[in-house]
């Protein structure tokens, strides 16, 4: 129970920390998502208008845009989180408080987590009443939707522990942000958030299926747009990833904490 | 004016130098910047090849047209990474910790100081690989040799416009207590201008090119280089870049006015 309230307590100020400045939190999590979708917006509804073919790879302008509008929800939910005060805490010497605290590093990035994927979920949320109330996203199943979302729930905690790892690296680097950035750019792109895996090489869609990429973006896409997918792999695998993460994370952090040299102390 | 010039450019050598120095004492860092221009470089032409693979045409422009395209906004994408990009984000930090006191303290001009100071020397190592990319599509468009000499002259007059912009809309980070988002928004900017003007419907175009002329930055230059009658944006480049000194000029004034150093 009192582990509970330090969890509620530690996932309540992270709330306020993340809202205190409404701006700033939406020039960095909400507007480039934002922007993202309206360049593909534009973007796909010039290529069909100027296309003499109606379908590209089995996609009409309205299941393309219904994609991309999919693509913008998930990654709200999904690829939000960015742990950016991890590798700070690290190198400016911060995680000595935590050594000491009955509240350990781990949990209380994971209670910031939980309280940031809160507000994610809600903005998701409102977007999603937006783009069925404008007709973007077509018509979509309650059963679906919480199949949907509790496949993008996992690949959240995914995210999450990818960009825990890249901040514990900071143990031994300098600048992880370059790291968050390459694992971004590169995920934007193999994960089918820019255009659709059925666009890309089959040889590249076949090397892709053995990396998480494709379940970032494509796969929870395609479970929301209630196409067919193979749910149980997809589970299998994400979790699989969430579990391997989890022991390369606990052992990084031991391993880092043997270097760690409490800068400012 | 000569002896003015003179000054700036000798103080602009120690600030390259010192940014030489700070970047390759972090050599891994320095590796991991270089890779991950690269990756940007391949993911973008990809994205653009993969869509090609489908379709013939993106508005009036083929699969070479706008490889060209994307090869001359990711040159002026790597200018910009080496000479400005780490000074933005010093920007918002030294707002916030004050320690902007000692930079408007020096005996420079405030924006030449602030946004001249950090230069990255691990972008020019893939300089050569944006120029060769650039020469190839250029030459797959068939430009013309009137054309190969005025490439220059526009990469660095689009550069000129991203950047005024981009300093303009900085130095709203005097009036807000977090500038993280600021440069966000700028980030924003540069991802619209990476696509053709033709994308965007009437309206969106309308914006982006009168109120925030980030099409100018490469729509103009590239669609008058391909097809000679489309010179009216190219017109408004010098323009809009007059225009944006001055409103720069305003702007910076009043925001440093409104600076009220953190640490002090």
């Amino acid at each position: 129970m009192t582990n509970f309230l330090k969890w509620w307590q530690t996932v309540k100020i992270s709330w306020v920390k993340h809202t205190a400045y409404r701006l700033n939190f939406f020039l960095q999590i909400i507007g480039p998502s934002l922007v993202f979708f309206f360049v593909k917006y534009n973007l796909w509804t010039s290529i069909f208008e100027q296309s003499a073919t109606k379908v590209i790879q089995g996609y009409t302008l309205d299941q393309m845009l219904s994609y991309h509008a999919w693509a913008f929800i998930i990654s709200l939910v999904a690829q939000g989180h960015g742990s950016w005060n991890l590798s700070e805490d690290i190198r400016l010497g911060r995680i000595s408080s935590y050594l000491i605290y009955p509240f350990n590093f781990w949990e209380f990035h994971t209670a910031s987590f939980i309280s940031f994927q809160g507000i994610q979920i809600l903005i998701a949320g409102v977007t999603l009443l937006f783009f069925s109330y404008i007709s973007i996203i077509s018509s979509f199943s309650f059963e679906v939707l919480l199949t949907g979302f509790t496949f993008t729930l996992l690949v959240s905690i995914f995210w999450f522990l990818t960009q825990y790892f890249t901040g514990l690296l900071a143990f031994w680097l300098e600048e992880t942000w370059i790291l968050r950035v390459m694992l971004q750019i590169v995920s934007v792109f193999l994960s089918g958030a820019i255009i659709p895996l059925e666009l890309y090489p089959e040889w590249f869609v076949k090397i892709l299926n053995f990396t998480p990429f494709p379940y970032l973006s494509y796969y929870p896409i395609q479970i929301m747009m209630g196409r067919d997918v193979s749910l149980v792999s997809g589970v299998v695998i994400i979790c699989s990833w969430i579990v391997g993460l989890i022991f390369i994370n606990k052992f990084i952090w031991r391993r880092g904490l043997r270097l760690y040299t409490a800068a400012g102390m | 004016m000569l002896s003015n010039i003179k000054h700036y450019l000798s103080v602009y050598r120690k600030f390259v130098a010192t940014s030489i120095a700070v970047n390759t004492s972090f050599r891994t860092s320095f590796v991991m910047l270089i890779i991950m221009d690269l990756f940007t470089f391949f993911t973008t032409i990809y994205s653009i090849d993969f869509i090609y693979n489908h379709i013939d045409t993106i508005g009036p422009w083929g699969r070479n047209e706008l490889l060209f395209f994307a090869c001359f906004m990711l040159m002026i994408d790597n200018l910009h990474m080496i000479l400005f990009s780490e000074s933005f984000w010093e920007l918002s930090f030294s707002i916030k910790n004050g320690s902007l006191d000692f930079v408007i303290l020096k005996p420079l001009n405030t924006i030449f100081s602030v946004f001249f100071r950090y230069f990255r020397p691990s972008s020019c190592v893939l300089t050569p690989l944006y120029i060769f990319y650039l020469i190839k599509y250029g030459n797959l468009v068939g430009l013309g040799t009137l054309d190969w000499v005025l490439l220059p002259f526009m990469i660095f007059s689009g550069l000129a416009v991203l950047v005024l912009i981009e300093f303009c809309f900085c130095s709203a980070m005097f009036w807000v207590t977090e500038g993280i988002g600021i440069n966000f928004l700028r980030l924003q900017l540069q991802q619209l201008s990476r696509w053709p003007n033709f994308i965007y419907g009437p309206l969106a175009r309308k914006f982006l090119t009168v109120a925030v002329p980030i099409t100018l930055i490469g729509s103009a230059p590239v669609h008058f280089l391909l097809d000679k009658s489309r010179y009216g944006l190219f017109l408004a480049m010098p323009v809009a870049i007059i225009i944006l000194i001055f409103i720069l000029r305003i702007v910076w004034e009043k925001g440093l006015r409104n600076y009220d150093s953190a640490s002090s």
